[in-house]
């Protein structure tokens, strides 16, 4: 007999949809509990101490809001992209371009270059300028094939991401290479390093900037024409165009958009966490970016809520490895674990489970 | 006179790294063929490849038997691809999200299994590796002997794997229906293939043959299990697959292509030269991003790439 049966209709409406969500995150963690007890500990202690440590000291939360920056900056670009119907994958290699082109910013402001003696209120500007064209280009590239060619953004935009690594390989090697040093550049003068938001804590200007551009986007994306314009082209290419939408040109938009976010993330990890640029640096960042993009359901607050989040997890995961020698790996599956859950729960508002001995009107038809 | 000799020792020692290198990703590419054929584009291999990379490596190492391991990557693959065909296949969820979320996943399963394996035991754990296998009388003729038959058999049955697809796709009633459901889903299913089917077994052979790719890297490669062990191949098989449009044959000459290009870097760091190795490492990339950027004529790919089917 088939346990399951198609629904008439998808469960729809917000309450399923919260309650689908609720559900994987739930889950998720009760399978993340189970990977604590090879370990020989104490799942809900270790969960206490988990979120305790990010979000409830003042350390933890410093480091909480520094991670939380980028990834709130990589869940816009997301939302951008993906509510256009442009399904881009290169924000990793954003990522570095963005950072690429703050490093070379701020290298200017050195003793002696074109720019010294340039005042942060004037540098923050121009370094947001600069990621925002560098980033806005790689990804319009993408963008342009897109929308004028009919390529495919998919598989281009996750080749990108590998030019982008080895343009950074290649410039921490050679042109920006600092003289001796492993191959990165040189530190970054301290006049251009984010100012931090309080004594003793690590959070630093990232936030407000990354807080700043969830406001842009919110108000672009679902406030104004273009916004609009953008999201039915992305709900329905055929109708938009039919409704005068120019399609292409409202998807090579969000590739611009969706880049030069990312590289805002880049910038802001170069100016606020390394101080220099370094082979590799965005270490997957892009990707878990994306992630919480989809647990925030594509809706800008929500990715500043689901970023903070995720943010949080990861701090306290090194936390956990250092104080209590478990593998911080166990969050990352939680991570990941929470969105695939949440996918695979689209598919019981499509279906629901009939267990035996709960008949239903329907229950005859059945093979 | 030794100009001569030092290009063909040059040239000899490049192929021969060419063939080695580009084992791992054609065999991950083939079993993508399969899905993509399907139409289901699997992002996931990625992931697949480390699992089976990590399974491989813990059933030779504790086993020390080499074909178990190679099985035991491929009993991973299986087992992943079980799980990536629901979602992709049963609950219809968005192809390129879920293989991007099943791979930071991967990760995180792979570190994790990794440490729970070695427990207490430090330092890294070698596992019993491949040795080459030449094949007489062949590996003797000169010039084209070291480089093509002086490899470990895994070599060889990947070579044969490559004619063995192109005969299934190309001449098999299965193959034919998997492209048909590939092309039109709902042609397929009014003729009366299964296209459910048709999509899972696309989907479980291309985790089998990224789970066995893992463990070529392991067992004939790497020899112990590293989280990097993988970084990006998974990625570059999809690129062979669309840089060799979609076909076995032209897929093994993108796969060498790629081999390439990496074998020239490696061996270009040994001497020192004007050109940029990240140039060469791109090049590939940069090939593949002009195939699919529409601008050399639309790409041929399977029409329903990527688009879930249901009935209604």
């Amino acid at each position: 007999m088939r346990i399951l049966e198609r629904r008439a209709a998808p469960a729809e409406g917000a309450a399923a949809s919260a309650l689908s969500t609720a559900l994987a995150v739930l889950a998720a963690l009760a399978a993340g509990g189970l990977l604590f007890l090879p370990f020989g500990a104490d799942p809900f202690s270790a969960y206490a101490a988990l979120f305790g440590e990010s979000f409830l000291t003042w350390r933890g939360l410093g480091f909480t809001l520094l991670k939380a920056a980028p990834l709130i900056l990589i869940g816009l670009g997301t939302v951008v992209a993906w509510r256009t119907g442009f399904g881009f994958l290169g924000f990793e290699g954003c990522v570095m371009i963005g950072a690429a082109a703050a490093t070379w910013v701020a290298l200017m402001v050195r003793e002696g270059q074109i720019l010294a003696g340039l005042p942060f209120a004037a540098f923050l500007p121009l370094a947001i300028l600069a990621s925002l064209i560098a980033g806005g280009l790689w990804s319009g590239i993408v963008g342009l094939f897109k929308s004028r060619f009919g390529g495919n953004e998919v598989i281009t935009s996750l080749m990108m991401n590998y030019v982008a690594l080895l343009l950074v390989q290649y410039l921490v090697s050679g042109p920006l290479r600092e003289p001796g040093g492993l191959p990165q550049s040189p530190r970054l003068p301290r006049e251009t390093w984010l100012p931090q938001l309080f004594d003793g804590m690590r959070a630093n200007a990232g936030i407000l900037i990354a807080l700043a551009a969830a406001l842009v986007v919110w108000g672009l994306l679902l406030r104004s024409r273009i916004g609009y314009e953008m999201v039915v082209t992305g709900l329905n290419p055929r109708a938009a165009r039919f409704g005068g939408v120019e399609v292409g040109r409202r998807q090579f938009m969000a590739a611009c958009l969706a880049g030069g976010l990312a590289a805002m993330a880049g910038m802001v990890e170069v100016l606020g966490l390394h101080h220099r640029l370094i082979d590799g640096m965005s270490g997957g960042v892009g990707f878990v970016g994306m992630v919480a993009a989809l647990l925030g359901k594509l809706h800008p607050l929500g990715v500043v809520i689901a970023a903070t989040l995720y943010a949080g997890m990861t701090v306290g995961a090194d936390a956990m490895q250092r104080q209590a020698g478990l593998p911080s790996s166990i969050v990352f599956m939680i991570q990941s674990l929470i969105v695939l859950f949440i996918l695979a729960g689209e598919f019981f508002r499509r279906y629901r489970l009939r267990l035996p001995g709960r008949r239903t009107a329907s229950a005859g038809e059945g093979v | 006179m030794d100009v001569d000799f030092a290009l063909t020792a040059f040239l000899t020692g490049w192929l021969a790294a060419t063939v080695r290198l580009a084992g791992p990703l054609l065999l991950a590419a083939l079993g993508e063929l399969f899905a993509e054929r399907a139409g289901v584009l699997n992002i996931g291999i990625e992931g697949v490849m480390l699992l089976g990379a990590l399974v491989a490596w813990w059933a030779a190492w504790s086993t020390g038997s080499l074909w178990l391991g190679m099985l035991g990557g491929m009993a991973a693959g299986l087992t992943a691809g079980g799980f990536l065909g629901f979602m992709y296949v049963t609950a219809q969820a968005s192809q390129v999200v879920v293989g991007v979320i099943f791979n930071i996943f991967a990760l995180g399963l792979a570190s994790y299994a990794y440490r729970l394996i070695l427990g207490g035991a430090s330092g890294a754990q070698t596992a019993v590796m491949f040795s080459v296998l030449p094949i007489p009388v062949l590996s003797e003729i000169p010039f084209l002997g070291p480089i093509l038959f002086r490899h470990t058999p895994l070599v060889y049955l990947t070579a044969l794997a490559a004619a063995v697809a192109w005969f299934v796709l190309r001449r098999t009633a299965f193959g034919l229906n998997l492209r048909a459901v590939g092309e039109n889903p709902r042609a397929a299913d009014t003729a009366g293939l299964d296209v459910t089917a048709y999509r899972y077994a696309g989907v479980l052979i291309s985790c089998v043959a990224a789970g066995a790719a893992g463990a070529y890297l392991v067992l004939a490669q790497v020899g112990q299990f590293r989280e990097t062990v993988v970084s990006g191949q998974g990625f570059i098989a999809l690129a062979i697959v669309i840089f060799g449009r979609w076909d076995p044959l032209r897929a093994t000459i993108a796969a060498l292509i790629f081999g390439a290009a990496d074998a020239l870097q490696l061996t270009l760091q040994i001497f020192t030269s004007g050109v940029p190795p990240q140039l060469l490492l791109a090049l590939p990339y940069l090939v593949t991003i002009l195939a699919m950027s529409g601008l050399i004529g639309k790409a041929d790919q399977p029409e329903s790439l990527m688009v879930p089917y249901s009935r209604e």
